[in-house]
């Protein structure tokens, strides 16, 4: 069948949609309307195609690698389609980057409270698709505690909605959750309504410096027991030493009296550290730095768990980034991480932690270890939900974990 | 239909092998019709049901048992957990089983450093808080039944409460799940650790009113219960006041622990049951703030001056924490308390904009006078979630048909301005019909896909959630093009 479809021409034959190559020569199909989406969808997978979705590209290398005939790419479907600020919602679409809607978001003193990785290149879509997320998840959750309703469109052209523009709604099945880190392979997320928060009033950032990892993991434990007003919190880990990023968001009178405290905590901690206000711009940003390593790897964990993984990343010679959440971002060389990854698996095994590869040679390290008998029932109903919305393989084949 | 076969085999999963009697203890299966009409409905008693059978199994292996057998003979099976929901979730299935959670109750794990809780699906909402507040902490969503309601229940339904507009819903406080499925296979959902890599089944089985498989070991998280926790009462002299200042505190940059809205019928009933002292107005506002101790104090004098601005003639706050409880003990009793003013009552759920809610209240009095029933009014008013309350009396021919009339017509108007048929009660039995005018069908058939993955014998709660066929003139939601018809790309005839 393929090789007999000019692909071309099936695009520039749907009404609105443009069409382009990439530097691979692939035919790129750009939508700008949900329509279309579906328009390019049902045509694709009437003909038996398959399709790799884009938006601007930052994490494509996160999944296995996608044998597709043509790109979808999302970036057309952008702006800010509603912004109610007085009921805390806006409805975004996909294409648009993170930090474009923040931006519009803000001249009402509104955001969203997610900080992704590279904001100003990601889009909408990409973030979700990849549930990615930063430091704020500590405060305000994840993407799933921040999306209310979503359009999507299936492989078929169906255009379903689920939720609604609404905070609260438990009417029917929460599809926009299963969209939310299902990497692009159940459907083409085409418009997003988020529950927005408020911006602080006022932010400071204050960091304890030590050598002891695991007296910093025991701190952020103290801070996360603590009633502090803290907005984010990272252990940054290093050959060079560890830091505990906090940061904090109150209101000005009373915010000395909060860094009195921290430092209170700090002092009751055990193991030697330096406290100071640290005014680095950028500062939860650091784990983006990790992408120039070899390999980079997402580790979830327990909180109590953070110290002393953090201590192995760089006993095995790598560097790290942890939010208090429990995510961390760890960074290796190539020369270092034969070696080192088989060990770190084992010890996060251990804490019952997960491990993801978002970087590095596939073909060696996939991007999900195989995990024995956790999951061969988890796995099996995975592939169910992916028959019944992408029954021929349509949408980013291959690039979810078993294969889907 | 279950026949006495089924019914040895179930008897033999949760009695074992040898019975009941030989392990000194009562049996798990009831089959006695005196004692199945305990399950016969929930909350909502206007369905009833009787089941074939009800069993209490006492662990995950016995569930995974029972759900076996029904797969095996294709025999539908609904949970429950203490029957409080409001939307007929637990309503038995015809011909069908009921397995109660009732001896599933213990808290397994309570681990405060890593500010997690595994409990089985049997125990009460607010044993979670009681087994942690030693700790400072607190399970955070709080139903109005809290002290009897089951975290189950609260799975099935994504359990919300006031507390909700701050702290988030049941979903927000589910890390993972053990769960049965339909197949009778075990599965985990999830984990301890935040993004377990696969799809997001837990965030679907969340709220998904029993209709995905059986939830059987429950990983919550916990939250650290604020320094210091504030309560404001405020009387206003029209709802549209009340609900200003809720837009202005929210404008002003304030995110409150709960803001609730009573109007004079529901706050009078909820006096004269709970005694909370309430003031006689025609809207009352109350406003929960928490946090550390300054920045209440800032946060509830500027709250203070916004109710003033906006016509308040009585702001109180409340000074102690028996006065801020006897608060709370009267918004919470505003639905129990209906049956001091009215024989019968019908509790609705929508939920619209925030900003909607001064023209969909002036509809509502409209409609209630149109045919003459009272409409009572109490609301989540931070989130937009109203239960507007249908008073009627069953013993008037005729009027419980109108009531109910009225309650779907009031839902159609918050999904007309935008919004929800259902902030935190589910659809269940009661609004399936109403999620045909929320949802289109393609939207409702994509919803099916994921109910078609877990259960493609429809064996778990069947005929819940979704609409049945269609009835003579009902409406489905407004007529949505194919895709390939809007690109031009191919007509219907």
């Amino acid at each position: 069948m393929i090789g007999v479809i000019d692909i071309e021409a099936l695009i520039s034959s749907l009404p609105g949609v443009k069409g382009a190559r990439d530097k691979d020569g692939r035919v790129v199909a750009l939508p700008s309307t949900v329509e279309q989406v579906a328009a390019v969808t049902a045509s694709v997978d009437g003909h038996g195609l398959a399709i790799e979705i884009t938006g601007a590209g930052t994490k494509r290398g996160w999944g296995n690698p996608v044998r597709a005939d043509l790109v979808l790419n999302t970036t057309r479907l952008e702006g800010v389609r509603e912004h109610r600020w007085q009921d805390l919602t806006a409805t975004v679409g996909a294409g648009t980057t993170w930090a474009a809607m923040q931006k519009e978001l803000a001249e009402h003193g509104q955001f969203v409270a997610l900080d992704p990785l590279w904001p100003e290149m990601a889009t909408v879509g990409g973030v979700i698709a990849t549930n990615d997320s930063g430091v704020l998840r500590m405060q305000y959750g994840s993407l799933r505690d921040l999306i209310i309703g979503m359009t999507i469109v299936l492989a078929d052209g169906t255009i379903a909605k689920s939720g609604g523009k609404v905070v609260k709604n438990v009417a029917g099945y929460d599809l926009h959750k299963l969209m939310t880190g299902a990497f692009g392979t159940l459907g083409v997320i085409a418009e997003v309504t988020f529950r927005l928060h408020p911006l602080p009033a006022q932010t400071e950032a204050w960091s304890a410096s030590s050598t002891d990892a695991d007296a910093l993991g025991f701190l952020m434990t103290r801070v996360l027991d603590s009633n502090l007003s803290v907005r984010a919190m990272q252990l940054r880990a290093s050959i060079q030493g560890y830091s505990l990023d906090v940061e904090l968001a109150s209101l000005p009178e009373v915010m000395a009296q909060q860094m009195d405290r921290l430092n209170g905590l700090a002092r009751g901690s055990g193991g030697s550290c330096t406290t100071k206000p640290n005014v680095a711009s950028n500062l939860f940003r650091t784990r983006e730095h990790l992408f120039s390593y070899d390999y980079v790897l997402k580790v979830t964990m327990l909180p109590a768990s953070i110290g002393h993984l953090a201590r192995d990343v760089v006993q095995l010679g790598g560097m790290a980034v942890t939010q208090a959440s429990g995510i961390m971002l760890a960074g290796f060389r190539e020369t270092t991480a034969v070696n080192a990854l088989p060990h770190l698996y084992e010890y996060i095994d251990r804490a019952r932690g997960t491990v993801a590869v978002l970087k590095g040679n596939k073909q060696q390290w996939p991007t999900w270890p195989a995990q024995p008998a956790r999951e061969k029932t988890g796995l099996r109903l995975m592939q169910q939900v992916k028959q019944q919305f992408d029954p021929r393989r349509t949408l980013n084949p291959g690039r979810f974990m078993g294969g889907i | 239909m279950v026949d006495a076969s089924i019914l040895k085999e179930l008897r033999a999963a949760v009695d074992g092998p040898d019975g009941a009697s030989a392990a000194k203890r009562s049996s798990g299966l009831i089959t006695e019709p005196s004692q199945l009409k305990t399950y016969e409905c929930d909350g909502l008693t206007n369905f009833r049901v009787e089941p074939s059978a009800v069993v209490l199994p006492r662990s995950a292996e016995q569930v995974q048992a029972v759900v076996q057998i029904c797969a095996k003979h294709k025999v539908p099976f609904v949970a429950r957990g203490s029957g409080t929901g409001l939307s007929g979730g637990a309503l038995p299935a015809e011909g069908g089983v009921v397995i109660s959670f009732a001896r599933m109750n213990r808290i397994l794990e309570i681990d405060i450093p890593n500010q997690r809780v595994v409990v089985e699906p049997g125990v009460i909402n607010q044993h979670v808080t009681d087994a942690v507040a030693e700790h400072g902490y607190f399970y955070a969503p709080d139903p109005s039944s809290q002290s009897v309601c089951t975290i189950g229940g609260n799975v099935a339904e994504n359990a919300g409460g006031a507390h909700c507009l701050k702290y988030g819903f049941t979903t927000t406080h589910v890390l993972g799940m053990q769960v049965v499925l339909p197949n009778g296979e075990m599965a985990m959902l999830g984990g301890p650790v935040q993004d377990v890599p696969g799809y997001d089944l837990t965030g679907v089985f969340v709220g998904s009113e029993g209709t995905l498989g059986v939830a059987t070991k429950i990983i919550l998280r916990i939250v650290r219960r604020p320094e210091t926790v504030q309560v404001l009462l405020a009387a206003f002299d029209s709802i549209a006041a009340a609900g200003q200042t809720v837009s202005d505190v929210i404008a002003a940059g304030m995110l409150p622990a709960a803001m609730e809205i009573m109007d004079r019928l529901s706050a009078k009933a909820s006096e004269a049951a709970a005694h909370p002292n309430y003031p006689v107005c025609e809207a009352l506002l109350l406003i929960e703030l928490d946090g550390l101790a300054p920045e209440v104090a800032a946060q509830m004098s500027e709250a203070c001056a916004l109710c003033e601005k906006n016509g308040a003639w009585e702001v109180r706050v409340a000074q102690t924490a028996e006065k801020r409880a006897l608060i709370w003990k009267g918004r919470k009793a505003a639905f129990a308390a209906m049956g001091r003013i009215s024989p019968n009552y019908i509790v609705q759920d929508g939920v619209i904009p925030r900003t909607a809610l001064p023209e969909v209240l002036e509809k509502i009095t409209h409609m209630s006078a149109e045919v003459g029933l009272r409409v009572a009014n109490v609301f989540h008013a931070g989130d937009g979630n109203l239960h507007p309350m249908v008073l009627y009396d069953q013993a008037i021919a005729g009027q419980e048909e109108i009531a109910l009339d009225l309650s779907y017509r009031i839902l159609h108007l918050c999904v007309d301005h935008g919004g929800s048929i259902t902030g935190e009660h589910g659809v269940g039995k009661e609004k399936q019909q109403a999620m045909g005018y929320m949802f289109t069908e393609p939207d409702l058939e994509t919803m099916q896909r994921v109910r078609r993955a877990f259960d493609p014998e429809n064996i778990a709660n069947p005929d819940k959630v979704f609409p049945r066929t269609k009835l003579c003139g009902e409406k489905t939601g407004p007529y949505t093009p194919h895709p390939l018809e809007q690109a031009g790309v191919a007509e219907f005839f």
